[in-house]
């Protein structure tokens, strides 16, 4: 993480004391005249800015399927790059980036490859030398062209947008005025354009799926006109990102929205676009109608929203991949589909089971048990990285299962009682022989819940089931 | 990382599961949503056993289940953690769970040491639960063997692998994820590879049986070795086990020692010195599986080579060489005799075939426990009658040997013949004693041992009772 801040206010540091002669060409087919821009340590921002506006309405026709490929392990090497580039330069005493000319292998899924760094900025070497060399270090576009400054705006703000932290950019800009590579006036401006860039990925995002839930981003969009002539070309190209492919964990976030757009089912005329998880749900919703269940249901909506931006951030923070996030979802339709099967059975045949003689106490085991399962579930979630199951699997999931397990294990000790009374008839009564074995339970679960065998709420359901025969 | 955001998700799965609940049981009575559900687990459920993938929860629960169930004869336990932190989980049953009777043999099941081979985690789950039910019914086949048997099931020796093939979306899996362990060490290439030891040592002389000394302290410095190859070395070396089978997948045969070959070429049979038993031990397992034990199979894969494969069974070696594998681990480090049954040409089956591969397996599972009463057994003792612990039993013919447990109990595995036994200890004088082994039950052979003090005792007192004699006769 540290790697990735120090990376990201070097890009800025890379921005302003880049040097002064031009790119080579670099040996892509490509019209790579438009990239060939002069990145001046001693220009200002502001003037970069305005070349790079005058140029502006080539963009569109830049944002190709190439430059769509570009991925967060390019960023990642681009930050990792950027570090060590910073490190070298730094002694150098002159600060100017490299020959950024080479082609980039499009299809090149490893791109942890970072040999060669030395040789890249290496200022002897001619451009034409490292025309064929890999793209270690990302600090270009696919086709090969190099970064420019609003490439390295758009980044930030991507990067601010993708860890909602806007103390990502506060970092940077601190850095960059603390080294006296910017005045505050340019720090300003690159907070307006980066938040700019921001907005405009947020709304673009939100176009996507028609209705966003609101992410913290680092600025409201107060600022206006200076760079949302740049805006349109940047946001296609952010829509160029989301449509390329990722593997890395910092990219899943964008992964996840991938499969999410590809199984986009159409709820046009409600505007939850997320909830195409959740087609029983929506169903669900959409039988609760009655004025006074408007509450509920808007809760129920509030919840389910919630819910996929939490798998959204359990995505984007690596803890699950995006398959597992999405089929977790699925699970969780399915789960309603069950409760609501279940619920519509139970109106119809108003089955109740007789498991164990006292109905009474068993409906308050189960009582118990319902917020224990809650609880349980929560213990599962918290041992296991992966918490979804796999498709094929019993649907429902897992929130099926904590009923399930204290019912087994209702089961099994109904069955231990009774082999036991049938076993034991050495004259001893029934009683005697249930305190015996209520001590022995009692001492075999705690011993097993200090091995990590039982979970403590087990344990305690199961002394429970004992205490109640 | 997982933290905030995890623990939120887990709030937020709380408050969804309360939610749930309020939509699903405004006004229903608690109990009776189980209803549906017990249903749905009825359909996929005999007997209490559950023919679908456990995860680690599951597996957790599904061996809860049986201990609540049949308290009197199991125990849960763990050997040690995975890598990633999950309990190696053991079940014993015995009718003395948690205690090694003298003279009572300890087995061992492991299953699914490749995180992806899931039949055998799977059938091992299912076998607790049947020895558990069959156990309450008067099974007497089951009841015998709990009663004269220690049996330990660890349905998974790699949880954590297993977790990450099962993520995997969709029926098809890859066939190799998730088959090593979190750290990406392939367990059965971890162990110690005590084979190229003993083949140096039939060249040049030296022992091929217990050949890790000082072992605890080597393993624990080991840092090559995972920490679930530590644990079952642990396990190994703690209790005296006799017999034990290590479930794979990916083809179908039951695997005998040894598993290296002795040129180091790619397959070559390489047999050990018990390879008369464990042909034997192999085919006990197989010739109870239908597809394994059927010679017109066809090959799981059409490029695959069989041709090492006779009733169901194989050399090691011969199929194809395997250094470090726990298989001859156990055969060459203790006196556990350990074959590797492969399951099913699938690694990683689909759910509803779950319940044939029990079908099939499940004779064979037991007709490979009951292997472990067979050959001879018995106890060594001192002339006072205390156990004498570590003492060795050789046999004639048979380079390798056995030790007694700590109670001087020895079990010694062989096929049907007549063998010479001899049981020797430091500070003691050997003994040999001629045996008739048949197929089964285990013959019983007790050896009382003098040690050298005793017998220069013996032979004082003789030599004082002789000049008596002699005092007396020529009246000194």
């Amino acid at each position: 993480m540290g790697l990735l801040w120090t990376g990201i206010w070097i890009v800025g540091l890379v921005l302003y004391n880049s040097p002064v002669q031009a790119f080579p060409k670099p040996g892509g087919s490509q019209d790579k005249s438009i990239h060939n821009r002069e990145l001046s340590a001693e220009r200002p921002l502001n003037e970069q800015i305005a070349e790079a506006e005058k140029i502006k309405n080539v963009y569109p026709a830049e944002n190709n399927s190439g430059e769509n490929n570009y991925s967060f392990a390019d960023n990642l090497n681009l930050l990792k790059a950027i570090t060590e580039k910073h490190k070298i330069e730094k002694e150098k005493q002159s600060i100017r980036s490299s020959p950024y000319d080479n082609k980039l292998n499009v299809e090149d899924a490893d791109s942890t490859k970072n040999q060669r760094l030395i040789d890249d900025y290496d200022s002897t070497k001619s451009g034409l030398d490292h025309k064929f060399q890999d793209d270690p270090d990302g600090l270009h576009q696919l086709d090969g062209t190099p970064l420019t400054a609003e490439d390295i705006v758009q980044k930030i703000a991507t990067r601010i947008y993708e860890e909602n932290d806007r103390g990502v950019f506060d970092k940077i800009v601190s850095k960059l005025l603390n080294l006296g590579l910017i005045t505050e006036n340019q720090a300003h401006t690159l907070e307006d354009e980066v938040a700019e860039v921001v907005q405009k990925l947020i709304s673009k995002k939100a176009n996507n799926y028609e209705e966003e839930p609101s992410k913290p981003k680092s600025r409201t969009e107060s600022k206006a006109g200076k760079m949302s002539e740049k805006a349109t070309p940047l946001a296609t190209m952010q829509d160029g990102f989301t449509n390329g492919e990722n593997d890395e964990t910092v990219s899943s976030a964008l992964t996840l929205t991938n499969v999410l757009e590809r199984r986009t089912k159409t709820y046009s005329e409600d505007n939850f676009e997320e909830l195409q998880y959740f087609p029983n749900f929506y169903a669900l919703l959409k039988s609760i109608d009655s004025e006074k269940e408007a509450k509920e249901k808007e809760t129920l909506i509030t919840i389910m929203k919630t819910l996929i931006d939490f798998v959204k951030m359990m995505v984007k923070y690596g803890t699950v991949s995006p398959e597992e996030g999405v089929s977790y979802l699925e699970n969780v339709d399915e789960m309603i589909a069950l409760q609501t099967r279940n619920k519509l059975e139970k109106n119809a045949t108003d089955n109740k089971s007789k498991l164990l003689p006292a109905p009474s106490e068993k409906s308050h085991e189960e009582t118990d048990s319902t917020k224990e399962e809650a609880a349980k579930m929560k213990e599962e979630y918290g041992n296991l990285k992966d918490s979804t199951k796999d498709d094929n699997s019993n649907p429902g999931g897992k929130m099926k299962e904590p009923k399930g397990k204290t019912e087994a294990y209702l089961e099994a000790i109904r069955k231990n009682i009774e082999w036991l009374k049938k076993h034991d008839k050495k004259g001893s009564e029934e009683d005697y022989d249930l305190s015996k074995m209520r001590d022995f339970i009692t001492q075999q679960t705690d011993a097993y819940v200090e091995k990590g065998i039982l979970d403590k709420e087990e344990a305690d359901a199961i002394k429970r089931i004992y205490s109640s025969l | 990382m997982a933290g905030p955001g995890g623990r939120a998700l887990l709030a937020l799965c709380g408050t969804l599961a309360a939610c749930g609940w309020l939509l699903g049981a405004q006004a229903q009575e608690p109990g009776t949503s189980a209803a549906g559900m017990r249903r749905r687990r009825r359909l996929l459920q005999e007997d209490g056993i559950s023919f679908e993938y456990h995860r680690y929860p599951e597996l957790r629960e599904a061996l809860v289940s049986v201990w609540l169930q049949c308290t009197a004869i199991s125990r849960i336990y763990t050997v040690g953690r995975s890598f990633e932190g999950r309990e190696l989980l053991v079940i014993e049953l015995s009718d003395n769970p948690g205690v090694h009777e003298p003279g009572e043999p300890e087995f061992k099941y492991i299953g699914n040491m490749h995180g992806n081979e899931a039949v055998g985690r799977e059938l091992l789950i299912f076998l607790a639960q049947y020895l558990c039910n069959e156990y309450q019914k008067g099974n007497e086949t089951i009841v015998n063997l709990i009663h004269n048997t220690r049996i330990h099931i660890m349905p998974s020796l790699n949880p954590d692998g297993f977790e990450k093939a099962a993520s995997q979306p969709g029926d098809l899996k890859d066939w190799f994820v998730g088959r090593s362990n979190a750290q990406g060490i392939d367990l059965n290439r971890n162990f110690p590879d005590l084979d190229r030891i003993v083949y140096v040592n039939e060249k040049e002389g030296g022992p091929n049986n217990h050949l890790l000394k000082n072992l605890k302290k080597i393993v624990d410095q080991n840092t090559k070795l995972a920490p679930e190859t530590k644990a079952v070395i642990h396990w190994i070396m703690d209790i005296p086990f006799v017999l034990s089978a290590n479930l794979h997948g990916g083809d179908l045969v039951a695997n005998y020692p040894y598993d290296e070959t002795r040129s180091g070429s790619a397959h070559e049979y390489s047999s050990c010195p018990d390879d008369a038993i464990f042909r034997s031990l192999a085919r006990a397992y197989s010739s109870f599986n239908p597809a394994m034990s059927d010679p017109n199979r066809p090959p799981c894969r059409k490029s695959d080579d069989d041709s090492s494969f006779v009733d169901g069974t194989t050399n090691g070696g011969a199929w194809y060489s395997v250094p470090g594998g726990m298989q001859d681990f156990n055969y060459l480090s203790s006196n556990c005799f350990e074959i590797t049954v492969e399951l099913s040409c699938e690694k990683f089956p689909p759910e509803e075939t779950l319940k044939s591969y029990w079908e099939d397996n499940k004779n064979a599972l037991i007709s490979y426990l009951e292997q472990i009463h067979r050959g001879v057994k018995g106890f060594i003792r001192d002339l006072r009658g205390n156990p004498i612990a570590n003492a060795t039993i050789s046999v004639e013919g048979i380079d390798h040997d056995v030790t007694s447990a700590k109670d001087g109990d020895y079990w010694r595995l062989l096929a049907p013949g007549n063998y010479k036994l001899t049981a020797s200890a430091p500070g003691y004088l050997a003994i040999t004693k001629k045996v008739a082994v048949p197929y089964s039950p285990a013959v019983g052979v007790d050896f009382e041992l003098e040690s050298f003090s005793e017998r220069k005792e013996e032979e004082k007192e003789e030599l004082m009772e002789w000049w008596k004699m002699m005092s007396e006769t020529l009246n000194f």
